[in-house]
C-alpha cells in the first residue's frame, strides 16, 4: 500500500505543469498566490501595530525615566497619549463650518494735499475683510470675501469676492461663476493686505478702480497641453458690464477678458512668469442725432452702443529669484494699451506701467520700490503721471505685518500739484486664509 | 461698424475653439515616457522613498525645491501643470504643506483632492505624531494642528511612508503589486539595517543637548537620543526676537549646548552671533534630498545630517 502510495505520487509530480494548468492547477496557484499576499499584508499591518505600541512603551519609559531623574523640565517630551494620537484627524475642528478668517487692514495717510479726502492726514480702518471658504461637495468649492470699511461718507459692506468653484470640468477645464477678481495680469488678483504697498498701482487704479477690478460673472480656465511641456495657462472670463473707469457702460453689455500665461524656470533658484491680457468691453457715449431741421441733439441709449467701444490690452513679466537663507528677489512689471473709440474720457489712447522691484532680506524685513507711469483717462497730456514708492514691510509674524511706505506724486494735467505722502499699514490676521495660486 | 463686431466676434470665437481643440491635439503631452507612472510628490524627501518604492517604473516630479522651507512653497505654473497631468499625487498629509490645498484647487482634479481623493497618498497614515497642542490658539505661534509634520526623520516613519506608498500603488496598480511591496521591504531592511549602525556611533552622543532654530528636528532628536534645550525661534514660526535670543544665550551657556542645528533655507545671523557668544557651533543639516550634493538619497541625507551632528557635539565637548 505505501509502496502504491510512493508510485502515485512519483507519477503525479512527472506530470507537466501545463496538465497540472488544465486541471485548474493555475488557478490554485494564483489562489495561493493571492493568498500569500494577504497574509503579507496582514502581517506587515500587524508590524505596524506592534511598532505603535512599542512606541507608546518607548514614550512611557522615558517620562518615567525622567521623573523619576526629577529633570522633566530639560527634554520637552509630549505625553504618551499624544504621542499616539491617530495622524488622521478631522480637518476642521468645527465640523462642517467652513473655514472662516478675519483680516484688518488699518492704513494712517500722512498727505502734502491740502484736500479734505478720504484718508488724508486720518487714520481708517481701510477694511475689515471675512473669509469664508469650504468644498460644497466632492466637485466643488465656494469661497466668499466680504469686506466693510470705514470710509468717511459712508461705511458699508461690499462682497468683494463671492464664487462657486467647479472642478472637473470636460477637457479638464475649471469654471468659477459669482463675483472675483478679474484676471488682469498680476495685482488686480490680489487682495490689499497681499500687496507690499499700501496701495495699487496707479495703472490699476486708474483703468479699473482704486482697489482694482472685480465683477460678477463666469470664468473658465484651463492648462493647454503642448509638446513642448511648458506651462500655457488660459483664461477666458465674461464679466458684467458697467465696471471701474474704463468699462462705463450698460451692464447688460459685458466685459469679455482672456489672460494667457506660461512659465519658465531656467533653475531651481529663478522663474520667469510672463502673462498678456485682453480685454474687449464698453462705454456708452451720448450719440450725436442730426434732426430733420438740421439740429443735432446728444443721446444716451439705455440699451447701449452695439459694438465694443473699448479695448485693452496688457502685458505682465514676474521675475523671482531665490537666494540662500531665505531671500528674494522679485522683479514684477505691467504695462497697459487702451484704444477707446467711446470717447467717454478725453484720452483715447491711454497707457501706464509699473515696475516693482522687491527683496525679502531677513524673515522679518523686506524693502522695495514700486515706479509707476500713467497716461491717464481723463488727461490729454504730454506729460503723463509718475510715482515713485520706496517702502519697507515689518512682519511682527507671518499674521500680522507693518509696511512703511513713501510716495512723490507727479500729477499729469496742468494745475494739478505734486503731492508727498507717508502711508503706514499695518495688516493684521486671525482663523484660516488662503490665498489662491495666482 | 458691424464689419468690426463681426470680425472681432470671428476672433473671439476661434480663441475660444482653440482653448478647447488644442487639449484634443495633445492630450497627453507630458512629463514622462509611455508606460511610467506619472507621481507627484510634494517633496524631494518623499520623491526619493517613491524612487525606492517604484524602482524604474515612474517618473517623479516634486514641488518644494530642496534648500526652500517647505511650509512657504508658492506653487508655479509649472508645479499646477505637473500635478494636472500626474498619475499619483503623494504629499505628507496634516499641515505641513499649507499650499497644498490652494495647489489642489488651481488643478482641479478630483482624485487628488485631499482627504478623500482615490489617487493621492497621504503617507502620515499610522505615523505616531509628536506634540500634538492640547488647545489651538496662535498665541502659541504658528503651531500645526494635528502635531509636528516633520516625522519623516525619524528612520522608524520613513519605513511607515514607504509602505503607505507602496500599499497604495499596489492598489492602483495590481499588476506591479508585488513589485512595489517587494521594494518596501528592501528598503525596510536597508533602513533596519542602516538603523542599527547609526544606533550605534550616536550612543556616545546619547543625552547631549543641542538648540534648533525651529521645531522640526524632534523626532530625529527622540530616534537618536539628542536633548532639544530651546529653540531660536521664540515661538513655532515666530522670528527670533532680542529679548527670547539673550534668554537663550544664558540657558545655553548653563546647560553646555554646544551644538546649533539650522537648515538651509534660515538666516544664518541670529545663529552666527549666538554661537559666537555661546562658543557653539552652528550645523546646516537638511530635512530635503538633494540640498546637499551628499545627501542624494534618504539614507545618504540621514547619514550627512548624523555625521555633521556627531562631529559637531564631538567639537563641542572637546572645546572648553
Amino acid at each position: 500500500m505505501r509502496r502504491l502510495l510512493i508510485l502515485i505520487i512519483f507519477l503525479v509530480s512527472l506530470l507537466p505543469p501545463n496538465h497540472l494548468a488544465e486541471a485548474g492547477g493555475e488557478d490554485l496557484f494564483q489562489s495561493l498566490r493571492q493568498n500569500v499576499l494577504e497574509l503579507q499584508k496582514t502581517v506587515r499591518s500587524l508590524q505596524q501595530t506592534v511598532q505603535s505600541q512599542n512606541e507608546v512603551l518607548r514614550q512611557q519609559a522615558i517620562q518615567i525615566s525622567d521623573l523619576q531623574k526629577g529633570n522633566e523640565s530639560a527634554v520637552p517630551r509630549p505625553s504618551a497619549g499624544q504621542a499616539v494620537l491617530p495622524a488622521e484627524a478631522p480637518k476642521s475642528v468645527g465640523g462642517f463650518n467652513p473655514d472662516t478668517g478675519v483680516i484688518g487692514t488699518v492704513q494712517t495717510k500722512l498727505t502734502q494735499s491740502k484736500e479734505d479726502a478720504e484718508g488724508n492726514d486720518t487714520i481708517a480702518l481701510k477694511e475689515l475683510e471675512l473669509n469664508f471658504g469650504q468644498a460644497v461637495d466632492p466637485y466643488s468649492r465656494l469661497d466668499a470675501t466680504i469686506s466693510f470699511n470705514d470710509d468717511l461718507e459712508e461705511q458699508n459692506a461690499n462682497i468683494e469676492e463671492a464664487y462657486y468653484t467647479r472642478w472637473g470640468l470636460p477637457l479638464g477645464f475649471t469654471g468659477q461663476i459669482g463675483k472675483f477678481r478679474a484676471k488682469i495680469g498680476k495685482q488686480n488678483l490680489m487682495h490689499l493686505h497681499t500687496l507690499p504697498t499700501g496701495n495699487y498701482p496707479l495703472v490699476i487704479r486708474d483703468f479699473f478702480g482704486e482697489e482694482g477690478l472685480a465683477a460678477s460673472g463666469v470664468r473658465l480656465q484651463n492648462h493647454i497641453p503642448n509638446p513642448w511641456d511648458l506651462p500655457f495657462e488660459v483664461t477666458g472670463e465674461v464679466l458684467r458690464g458697467n465696471n471701474g473707469p474704463s468699462f462705463s457702460g450698460v451692464s447688460r453689455r459685458p466685459i469679455f477678458n482672456t489672460h494667457v500665461k506660461t512659465f519658465f524656470e531656467p533653475s531651481q533658484d529663478a522663474n520667469l512668469e510672463l502673462g498678456w491680457t485682453t480685454m474687449f468691453g464698453d462705454e456708452n457715449p451720448p450719440l450725436r442725432i442730426l434732426n430733420d431741421d438740421g439740429t443735432t441733439t446728444m443721446e444716451t441709449r439705455p440699451e447701449g452702443t452695439d459694438r465694443y467701444g473699448v479695448k485693452v490690452f496688457g502685458a505682465d513679466v514676474t521675475f523671482n529669484w531665490f537666494l540662500p537663507e531665505g531671500k528674494k528677489v522679485q522683479l514684477q512689471n505691467e504695462i497697459y494699451f487702451q484704444n477707446r473709440t467711446d470717447l467717454v474720457h478725453v484720452n483715447s489712447h491711454p497707457w501706464g506701467f509699473y515696475s516693482q522691484l522687491d527683496y525679502r532680506f531677513s524673515p522679518r524685513f523686506c524693502a522695495g520700490i514700486r515706479f509707476d507711469y500713467l497716461s491717464p483717462l481723463d488727461v490729454s497730456d504730454r506729460h503723463g503721471s509718475t510715482e515713485v514708492s520706496p517702502y519697507l514691510i515689518f512682519w511682527q509674524s507671518e499674521y500680522a505685518d507693518l509696511k512703511l511706505q513713501y510716495s512723490h506724486v507727479n500729477p499729469a494735467g496742468n494745475g494739478n500739484k505734486v503731492d508727498n505722502a507717508v502711508f503706514i499699514t499695518v495688516d493684521f490676521l486671525i482663523g484660516a486664509h488662503q490665498h489662491a495660486i495666482q | 461698424m458691424t464689419e468690426r463686431i463681426i470680425a472681432m466676434k470671428i476672433r473671439l470665437t476661434r480663441f475660444f475653439l482653440f482653448c478647447f481643440i488644442w487639449p484634443l491635439v495633445f492630450p497627453s503631452a507630458g512629463f514622462c515616457a509611455a508606460g511610467k507612472i506619472k507621481i507627484v510628490a510634494t517633496s524631494s524627501t518623499l520623491a526619493s522613498i517613491a524612487e525606492e518604492i517604484t524602482d524604474r517604473k515612474a517618473d517623479i516630479y516634486f514641488i518644494a525645491a530642496p534648500k526652500r522651507d517647505i511650509h512657504f512653497i508658492a506653487p508655479t505654473p509649472k508645479d499646477v501643470m505637473k500635478l494636472k497631468e500626474a498619475d499619483v499625487f503623494i504629499h505628507a498629509g496634516l499641515d505641513l504643506e499649507a499650499w497644498r490645498d490652494p495647489l489642489l484647487n488651481a488643478v482641479g482634479r478630483l482624485d487628488f483632492m485631499w482627504p478623500a481623493g482615490e489617487k493621492q497618498i497621504d503617507v502620515s497614515k499610522g505615523i505616531s505624531l509628536l506634540e500634538v497642542p492640547e488647545t489651538l490658539s496662535r498665541a502659541q505661534g504658528d503651531i500645526h494642528v494635528y502635531g509636528n509634520p516633520h516625522y519623516w526623520m525619524d528612520p522608524e516613519n520613513a519605513k511607515i511612508i514607504a509602505r503607505n506608498i507602496a500599499e497604495k500603488l499596489a492598489a492602483l496598480y495590481p499588476e506591479d503589486q508585488e513589485w512595489f511591496l517587494r521594494n518596501a521591504e528592501t528598503f525596510s531592511r536597508k533602513i533596519d539595517g542602516r538603523l542599527a549602525s547609526w544606533s550605534r556611533e550616536m550612543v556616545p552622543y546619547h543625552g547631549s543637548p543641542v538648540v534648533v532654530y525651529h521645531a522640526s528636528w524632534s523626532y530625529f532628536a527622540e530616534r537618536f537620543g539628542l536633548v532639544i534645550a530651546g529653540e531660536l525661534e521664540l515661538k513655532p514660526g515666530i522670528p527670533p526676537a532680542p529679548k527670547h535670543i539673550s534668554e537663550l544665550v544664558a540657558s545655553m551657556k548653563e546647560k553646555h549646548v554646544r551644538v546649533i542645528i539650522t537648515e538651509p533655507y534660515r538666516e544664518r545671523r541670529t545663529p552666527d552671533r549666538i554661537a559666537k557668544e555661546t562658543g557653539a557651533r552652528v550645523l546646516t543639516l537638511t530635512q530635503s534630498v538633494g540640498a546637499f550634493k551628499e545627501a542624494q538619497d534618504y539614507l545618504s541625507m540621514l547619514d550627512y545630517d548624523l555625521t555633521k551632528v556627531a562631529e559637531g557635539v564631538k567639537a563641542g565637548r572637546e572645546t572648553p
